[in-house]
């Protein structure tokens, strides 16, 4: 007898935690660019699986939590100036640049962070998952419930708009 | 066009270098490059998983707890009521049985090997029906006749000593440390204290206090309870009036009459007029019915 597990398994919840709670968060924080409010999506988001469990199998919560943040994000977005944060850690080989070139890079790093903030939700949100998770297309199209055709459209207008924005390097 | 389709391709980490180095040619493809590889740097905060979980588990507890107790209630409860009715199962088969008769009331009943028991006016006799089939035991306090079906041992156990037989019919009576067994057919084998008589038919032993006190023939077939009469031999006047109380519902009191006064006779259970003009008669002693039902024994020469 072989049924779908749902999660409402107390360790099987814990588990879906564990892999999932740190990228839904990230997904968020590439969205609204502010913790707390992740935090508070990613619990809501949580929350409402345990109290679905019955109907979400395993297979399904990860997109049921991509889903139900999306959704809780979209209806409380108040469109606040999105500010990231720009790591410190950068490889090691622009040490060896010259003062005038690490001028130069953090100018570029300063505009591009500026840039970025700037992008819609839709593209920052593609752009990032690809960007910083590695994320493939059809992984992000899956995420944020769109095709494959869409995500190399964002792609491609983040870059262009980055690109206009920052001028030409 | 074919360029974009390279740069998803470089983007999704899939470009071979040849690809990489046609899309550096072109300064724009090359720019976007550059971004990107940039964009890549951006470290990001990571959730503080502890915290947020203890805060999900928080708000999620009520719900767990409360779909727990949910599901042990229920099994609780279909526990609960299988052990209330192996309890009770176990209970009412393994319980003794006890049947007591009243004052003046007899029961005839039969024992599960179908042996036959009379039970005389206040007493009482318990056994196990389970265990009968195993051993034939009964505890008796009172007054009984045994007619007992051939098998293994049947004892009888009263305060005062055991009665154990094969299968034959015997009188026991054990009251107020008077213990008399009258065999009528077969063989009883009495025990009290550490003796042990052999009973033959028409035999009757009396006990008092651990001691034997008379042996002799018993009446001819069964006891004279079972025809409705109380009989008697040298017995003490208290226990005599003992059993016109059992067998009349009546208080009876006795004055100035010396306790070893001793009885030898019978009455009847059906006459109270006639049962004490039985005693007091060849006793020499007078009696009164009060208006209240209740009994005075007392010494002729004291009027």
């Amino acid at each position: 007898m072989k049924q779908p597990q749902n999660v409402c398994n107390e360790t099987i919840f814990n588990r879906i935690y564990e892999t999932h709670g740190k990228p839904v968060w990230r997904f968020i924080y590439y969205k609204c660019g502010n913790g707390a409010q992740a935090d508070d999506l990613v619990q809501e988001a949580f929350i409402k699986l345990w109290q679905n469990c019955a109907k979400v199998t395993q297979e399904k919560a990860k997109s049921f939590l991509y889903t139900v943040c999306n959704n809780a994000f979209l209806n409380e977005v108040a469109h606040k100036k999105v500010v990231l944060k720009y790591a410190k850690t950068q490889p090691e080989k622009t040490n060896f640049q010259s003062p005038e070139f690490l001028m130069e890079e953090d100018q570029f790093h300063d505009r591009l962070k500026n840039s970025l903030e700037n992008l819609t939700e839709a593209q920052r949100t593609a752009f990032l998952l690809n960007r910083i998770e590695g994320k493939k297309y059809s992984e992000i199209a899956e995420m944020l419930n769109i095709s494959v055709k869409a995500v190399e459209k964002r792609m491609s207008k983040a870059l262009a708009t980055l690109r206009n924005e920052i001028g030409n390097i | 066009m074919e360029k974009d389709q390279l740069l998803h391709k470089w983007l999704n980490n899939e470009a071979s270098a040849e690809e990489v180095e046609q899309l550096k040619a072109d300064p724009v493809y090359a720019s976007y490059l550059k971004i990107a590889e940039a964009s890549s740097g951006f470290g990001i905060p990571e959730m503080n998983e502890e915290a947020n979980f203890d805060v999900i588990s928080e708000k999620i507890m009520p719900i767990r707890q409360s779909e727990k107790s949910n599901i042990f209630s229920i099994v609780w409860k279909v526990a609960a009521v299988f052990a209330l009715l192996l309890i009770g199962y176990y209970y009412t088969t393994t319980l003794d049985t006890s049947i007591t008769t009243e004052i003046a009331q007899t029961e005839s009943f039969t024992l599960p090997d179908n042996s036959e028991v009379i039970l005389n006016a206040g007493s009482t006799i318990t056994y196990n029906k389970k265990d009968w089939t195993k051993k034939r035991e009964l505890s008796l306090d009172g007054e009984a006749f045994f007619k007992v079906t051939k098998g293994n041992k049947f004892s009888v156990n009263t305060s005062e000593g055991v009665v154990a037989v094969l299968g034959t019919q015997f009188n026991v009576s054990a009251r107020d440390g008077i213990f008399t067994v009258a065999c009528y057919e077969g063989l009883v084998s009495v025990a009290f204290n550490d003796t042990i008589l052999k009973l033959p038919a028409g035999e009757k032993v009396q006990v008092e206090n651990g001691r034997l006190v008379s042996s002799g023939a018993a009446n001819p077939s069964s006891p004279a309870w079972i025809q409705k009469e109380s009989s008697f031999e040298n017995a003490p006047l208290q226990m005599v009036v003992n059993e016109l109380e059992r067998q009349y519902h009546v208080k009876v009191s006795i004055k100035n009459v010396e306790a070893e006064k001793r009885y030898t006779g019978a009455f009847t259970h059906k006459n109270l007029e006639l049962a004490l003009k039985s005693i007091c008669e060849p006793l020499q002693l007078n009696y009164e019915i009060n208006n209240n039902g209740a009994v005075t024994i007392d010494a002729k020469h004291s009027k």
